[in-house]
């Protein structure tokens, strides 16, 4: 199995919309490693509202999207539809 | 942002200068008001995209005109969109192919389903539902209420399911419906649910069961059919005159009729409990391969003995393999009938007929000799009578003389044997067999008392018997004093009597040798001895079975060799008053 990339964003201290526009740029940026699944996009926020706007949008866009809440922060990992 | 033409406020001089600076200064005053126009717009287009996006609008502080500019949200929310649009393509070319897969799987299932809305107007409707339910003619039915078309009605009756479906939000089954020389089994589902939660539409799937249906039929049908051929196998086996077991594949006894229990005098649960081989315990070693049922073979009029209760009974047994259809072995069907009274009766016939004949072959012999005999018996002692003979003469006729004598009592015997080989029993005589019994004893006690035989008696009130005493009471001392001769001297030797429903008995018991078995079959046959040549006739025995035979009674007799020997005289009671 090839191994993912992982694509690191870190949007601490940042509320929305920047942050939905933020995430939306690096999905476009890098849409074709993201669907074929060779990399994935950690999203580090501590916004709480873009643990629903972030996944609402990003599924719609065709990918998984899972929420962790971590002790500081939000991890959101986007990467391709199984 | 200022124009670099603005920084020169201080006029050049000429008019023709300043007018151009005036214009080009209402031109960036226009300019700017354009640029701060479309800045909104691009704010105004961000924020109605961002909320398409389902978040809040930009707010001013969040990023000023050159950062909104520079960040490019509108080419960031195109792009998303883009993907948005593939995604949804892809999701409707999938929606599409699962929708064909389903048309396909709708019209190609075994089931009739239709879709039925509230108004019980067709929605949607498979072939295998037109094939099953809609009449040839009717072309399309969707949009035609299903009352008319499937149920030929003017209205949904009460007894349809779909009513209850919408009624309830229940799936209901209905297990029989006829239609078109068919039979259906109908589903109603709830399928789809309005706002208030109200079912608007049913699944209805109509299962074609004739097949089914008719399998019942036809199973119920050889169903009756076996019964009554059972019932009527039953009734054959039941009423046949031959008793009948049948075992199963480990010889255990799993059917019988009412003539075997009536011959084994046993009952239903008895039997049901044996295994075959159990139930005919004393069968010799060499019959018992017809019980197995690994024996494949037919055997055929085989001669068993049965123990019950209280009679031992010789039956003539049949046996059959039964196999399964596929040839297997699985038990076996034995038939037999009771052969003790006929096996009896040959026996007497026999023995009569073997004793008529040899009672005329001696009556005939003895009448021969007899004459001869009588003369050389006369001359001898004639001859002794004189004076002139020398010792050793006298003793040699002497011996002629005693030989003749002897010889003339067996010949005596041989008379009379013949005579009663020939002659009827007497009619209408009666005795007490107690009496008979006390006479013989009284004839042998001398000789008992010689032989130091103690006699012990165990007499029971006997009724009477047919038969003439003084018959009776020769037999008795015939079989006394053979018990006697074999024990020799200093013995015990038990009499008892009794009797039963339809026959007395008198039990003969001594402690002598007993015989040996190879011998036990034939001491009934006459001139059959084991006494020293001359001492004995063999006639004895014969002569006794002759006279119980003519009673309609038997002799038994049992002996276990350094023991002693047993035997027992059977005759019928007699029925002119005992009866």
């Amino acid at each position: 199995m090839a191994k993912i990339r992982t694509i690191e964003l870190n949007i601490l201290g940042q509320v929305c919309p920047a942050c939905l526009l933020v995430v939306l740029r690096e999905l476009n940026t890098h849409r074709k490693r993201l669907k074929n699944g060779e990399a994935r996009l950690i999203v580090k926020t501590d916004h709480r509202d873009t643990t629903r706007t972030i996944p609402e949008s990003a599924r719609k866009m065709g990918y998984d999207v899972e929420v962790r809440n971590l002790d500081t922060c939000y991890e959101i990992t986007i990467g391709k539809k199984e | 942002m200022k124009s670099p033409l603005a920084k020169k406020n201080k006029p050049v001089g000429t008019p023709a200068v300043d007018k151009e600076v005036a214009a080009l200064q209402k031109e960036i005053r226009r300019l700017r008001k354009e640029n701060v126009r479309y800045t909104r717009y691009i704010r105004e287009k961000t924020n109605q995209l961002l909320e398409v996006m389902g978040t809040l609008p930009l707010r001013p502080e969040e990023f000023d005109d050159s950062e909104l500019l520079s960040l490019d949200p509108i080419g960031i929310i195109a792009g998303s969109f883009a993907q948005v649009y593939e995604y949804l393509n892809e999701t409707i070319s999938d929606l599409s192919e699962a929708r064909d897969e389903l048309q396909a799987i709708f019209d190609a299932t075994g089931v009739g389903i239709s879709i039925i809305d509230q108004d019980f107007a067709i929605v949607k409707c498979n072939e295998k539902q037109r094939e099953l339910l809609v009449d040839r003619h009717q072309k399309n039915v969707c949009g035609s209420y299903c009352y008319e078309v499937y149920c030929l009605k003017n209205g949904p009756g009460l007894d349809c399911p779909a009513v209850d479906t919408f009624a309830t939000g229940r799936p209901v089954v209905v297990d029989e419906v006829r239609k078109k020389d068919k039979y259906f089994q109908l589903v109603t589902t709830p399928y789809a649910k309005g706002t208030n939660g109200e079912v608007t539409r049913v699944i209805e799937v109509a299962l074609d069961i004739t097949a089914r249906k008719k399998a019942e039929e036809e199973e119920q049908r050889q169903r009756g059919f076996y019964l009554a051929e059972k019932s009527k196998l039953a009734s054959v086996l039941q009423s046949l005159s031959e008793g009948l077991l049948v075992t199963d594949s480990r010889n255990r006894i799993i059917s019988v009729n009412g003539s075997a229990l009536q011959i084994l005098d046993l009952s239903q649960k008895q039997v049901l409990e044996l295994k075959i081989d159990e139930l005919f315990a004393e069968s010799p070693p060499e019959s018992r391969a017809m019980f197995d049922v690994n024996t494949l073979y037919a055997c055929q009029n085989v001669e068993l003995p049965f123990r019950g209760e209280n009679r031992k009974l010789l039956l003539s047994v049949n046996a059959v393999p039964l196999f399964d259809p596929d040839g297997t072995a699985i038990g076996r069907v034995f038939t037999f009938r009771d052969i003790t009274e006929e096996k009896h009766r040959q026996e007497i016939f026999h023995r009569t007929e073997k004793l008529a004949a040899i009672g005329q072959l001696s009556a005939g012999i003895a009448h021969e000799l007899n004459t001869p005999l009588g003369s050389i018996l006369g001359y001898a002692r004639l001859l002794l009578k004189g004076n002139s003979l020398q010792p050793d003469q006298r003793e040699r006729l002497a011996i002629i003389a005693e030989q003749a004598k002897k010889s003339s009592s067996i010949i005596r015997e041989l008379l009379d044997f013949s005579r009663l080989s020939t002659q009827l029993p007497s009619q209408d005589a009666c005795c007490d067999l107690n009496n008979v019994v006390t006479e013989a004893i009284r004839v042998l006690q001398t000789e008992m008392d010689k032989r130091f035989i103690n006699i012990k008696l165990n007499l029971m009130p006997v009724l009477e018997v047919e038969a003439d005493p003084k018959r009776l009471e020769q037999v008795l001392v015939n079989i006394l004093l053979n018990s006697a001769q074999a024990i020799g001297s200093e013995g015990e030797i038990d009499i008892s009597t009794h009797h039963a429903e339809h026959e007395a008995r008198i039990i003969v018991r001594d402690n002598g040798p007993g015989i040996p078995t190879e011998n036990l079959s034939r001491i009934f046959d006459p001139f059959f001895t084991t006494k020293p040549v001359g001492t004995g006739t063999g006639l004895g025995l014969s002569i006794c079975t002759g006279i119980i035979n003519d009673y309609g009674g038997a002799i038994d007799v049992r002996s276990i060799p350094d023991e002693g020997t047993v035997f027992t005289i059977i005759l019928p009671l007699y029925e002119g008053t005992n009866g």
